[in-house]
């Protein structure tokens, strides 16, 4: 029984591959660099008789937001030029020039020239493609891959097993059927740990292809041009993309001013609400979990309008007070349980020795208070560098762009910047090890607790 | 300068710079949000805008399916990450210290990365982005929300009582229904808040995922309040959103303990 299921899973990895080897689609979204944005994609095969091209775009009216699309069969009907720029769209067919609009535009193209050309149908478009893209591989073998380790892997299985019931025909029966009872209690084991794993996999998938592509110099994900390890080199010698370089830094300049006074800050205020009366530590309680309730959006609303009305030019600042306004109230939570185990009477005693409050504050409560300091600062140093909706709204348009405003108006435009894709898999490595080095630690001082 | 530090050395003093920030930056801009909802261009009082989400039956199409969407997204995370946060709990080596971290891992990264990265599969596969891909996305991005305060409770549960339920006589389907599942509201109840409120105020995702064919609300919101013309009729839209996200976060106090939320970070 079980080796044809085994041979049945086989059977079906193999066929499975095979059919997505036969789904495989050229679609590719044109343009990949800055100046030539694009929004158009070809959903169907280009080797076939048909290619709709569908651009996109879209316009706001003043009592509706629409999004319109528009099909161009291409095989039979010859389309002049097609070309965007910009946040603009234009096409142009026989009928005559039909331009639209995207909204939020800024700027026209200089000539038209400048814009994508597509004539005469099928041979130079695909020409295009070639110069613009290179041949994309057939990516079949990357499927027979996966097949392959499914079905090597489990035939590994399937023979162990067979090995393992031949040596057990020689138990007895009683010892045969105890065996039987256990491994069905097993089964459920398995079955929900298998759960578990492939769960894993599906949410590691499009993580695990980003860590892959970084390792060739392919300018478009999933088009693998060998390993490489140019792009890690170009991230760390400044030699990616301006904006990214710039995106990065500012990241890490706003985190730092962020984090670190919304630590003050936020440590301050602990100190202040857990020596108040119940009454007024509620209702600072409520507006603390305010921001930490409303999401993303409302908070960078309410900030961008609160800006406006004040007339308020938005950059670097703005940017920093919005993200201390999210990042403070985890700092009080995690400080707040630290002040609740310390001895309130250490801060008295040390005034009623002469000591100012600041000294008092530095040497007797600061001490104790910054395990929860520290595990402040470092999620507001996590929550900062992660927002993308407070930093989108309050950033202003003079250009300041963070790593998530970059990466959003990357993936806009229709690419990712290619080494996006090495600091992706550095970031990820940075964190795994920083979750294994708590875990670990925290491992330890269980273990540490339960034997006392 | 004595009266100064006399005034601070009574540390109820010490939270107000953070009290007067609080409001400064939290009550008042969420005042001005409801201002510009109830004035026109010129900063003259009027209930137009009001007026015009109740006849503008796009704007309200959109809300009612980004509800919707949102919705099914939590069904999805909860039927998906109920089980996986029991089997984590259940198991009793080591491993679902390990197996919990790495079900967590991909909160900590940049979500607009991992929804990229989610566009790039699906294009690699040929699958073709759409409701189907936005559902993924969505799933992908806040299945760990879900999964971990239900992971949370299930594991501070007191097994004793699960022992008791099947000491008297519970089947284990039985003991699972009255007594696991009940136990775990709280756990459940923050988790659909977790992820219900940033499903229904998602923007950015939505656009990318769909290659800008559905919009959701939240890229409705942002595409008003964004053109300076149509910034009011924009504070309306936020105003329901906020509407919106006032009722789950009463849902979630009403359902849960209280003590469990926040327990992601």
């Amino acid at each position: 029984m079980r080796r044809f299921l085994a041979i049945g899973y086989w059977l079906l990895a193999v066929s499975l591959s095979a059919l997505a080897q036969s789904n495989v689609n050229y679609s590719v979204r044109v343009g990949e660099t800055k100046e030539n944005t694009v929004l158009a994609e070809f959903p169907e095969s280009y080797e076939g008789k048909k290619v709709n091209i569908r651009i996109q775009t879209v316009a706001l009216t003043e009592d509706r937001a629409q999004t319109d699309s528009l099909d161009f069969v291409f095989a039979d009907e010859e389309i002049e030029a097609l070309g965007t720029w910009g946040e603009q769209v234009f096409a142009y067919t026989d009928e005559g020039e039909t331009e639209w609009t995207v909204w939020r535009s800024k700027k026209e193209p200089k000539n038209r020239n400048q814009a994508v050309k597509v004539k005469n149908g099928r041979d130079s478009f695909e020409q295009y493609l070639q110069e613009t893209l290179g041949t994309r591989a057939n990516r079949g073998w990357i499927w027979w891959i996966f097949a392959g380790v499914i079905g090597i892997g489990v035939l590994i299985k399937s023979i162990l097993t067979i090995r393992k019931r031949r040596a057990e025909k020689l138990l007895s029966s009683v010892e045969q059927e105890t065996l039987h009872r256990m491994r069905m209690g097993n089964r459920r084991h398995y079955i929900s740990q298998a759960y578990l794993w492939i769960l894993l996999l599906v949410l590691y998938a499009p993580i695990a292809l980003i860590v892959i592509y970084s390792f060739t110099d392919s300018k478009i994900l999933g088009n693998w041009t060998g390993f490489s390890l140019e792009l890690y080199a170009n991230l760390f010698t400044g030699h990616a993309d301006a904006g990214l370089n710039s995106a990065i830094l500012n990241t890490v300049i706003i985190a730092l001013i962020a984090a670190v006074s919304s630590t003050i800050l936020g440590t301050l205020a602990a100190i202040g609400i857990y020596n108040m009366r119940a009454r007024h530590r509620k209702a600072i309680s409520f507006l603390n979990s305010v921001p930490m309730i409303n999401p993303d959006i409302i908070t960078g609303i309410s900030l961008f309008l609160l800006f406006v009305a004040l007339g308020v030019s938005q950059g670097l600042a703005t940017v920093c007070i919005a993200h201390v306004v999210f990042c403070t109230p985890y700092v009080v939570l995690s400080v707040l349980p630290r002040l609740s185990r310390m001895n309130p009477n250490t801060y008295e005693a040390a005034l009623d020795l002469g000591a100012t409050p600041f000294q008092a504050l530095r040497k007797v409560m600061l001490p104790e208070l910054w395990p929860g300091m520290l595990s402040g600062f470092i999620l507001a140093l996590t929550l900062s560098v992660d927002d993308f909706g407070v930093t989108f709204f309050t950033k202003g348009s003079g250009g300041l762009e963070t790593l998530s405003t970059f990466i959003y108006s990357d993936a806009r435009k229709g690419g990712l910047t290619p080494e996006l894709r090495p600091l992706f898999t550095i970031i990820l490595l940075v964190m795994l090890t920083a979750l294994i080095v708590i875990n670990v630690r925290s491992n330890k001082k269980a273990k540490k607790e339960q034997k006392q | 300068m004595s009266k100064i530090l006399q005034i601070f050395s009574s540390r109820r003093t010490w939270a107000w710079p953070y009290v007067v920030f609080l409001v400064l930056f939290v009550v008042l801009p969420l005042i001005i949000v409801g201002v510009y909802a109830l004035t026109d261009i010129n900063g003259d009082f009027t209930l137009r805008n009001f007026a015009k989400f109740f006849s503008h039956s796009a704007a309200i199409q959109t809300f009612l399916y980004s509800v919707m969407i949102a919705v099914i997204n939590t069904v999805i995370c909860l039927l998906i990450g109920y089980p996986a946060a029991y089997i984590m709990a259940q198991a009793e080596f080591k491993t679902p210290a390990v197996m919990a971290m790495l079900f967590i891992l991909p909160m900590w990264i940049n979500f607009l990365l991992r929804t990229v990265a989610t566009v790039e599969l699906f294009n690699m596969c040929g699958l073709p982005l759409g409701e189907g891909a936005l559902l993924f996305g969505l799933c992908y991005d806040y299945l760990p929300f879900m999964i971990y305060p239900i992971y949370n409770t299930l594991q501070k549960m007191d097994n004793s009582l699960v022992e008791a339920a099947q000491d008297l006589g519970a089947s284990r389907w039985q003991s699972f229904w009255k007594v696991i599942v009940p136990l775990s509201m709280p756990g459940v109840y923050s988790g659909i808040v977790m992820v219900f409120m940033p499903t229904v105020s998602t923007f950015a995702i939505a656009e990318l995922l769909t290659h800008n064919n559905i919009k959701l609300f939240g890229s409705l919101i942002q595409d008003y309040i964004t053109t300076t013309d149509l910034l009011n009729y924009g504070a309306v839209l936020s105003l329901v959103l906020l509407i919106i996200i006032g009722l789950t976060s009463f849902f979630g106090d009403h359902g849960g303990s209280g003590e469990e939320k926040g327990g992601v970070v």
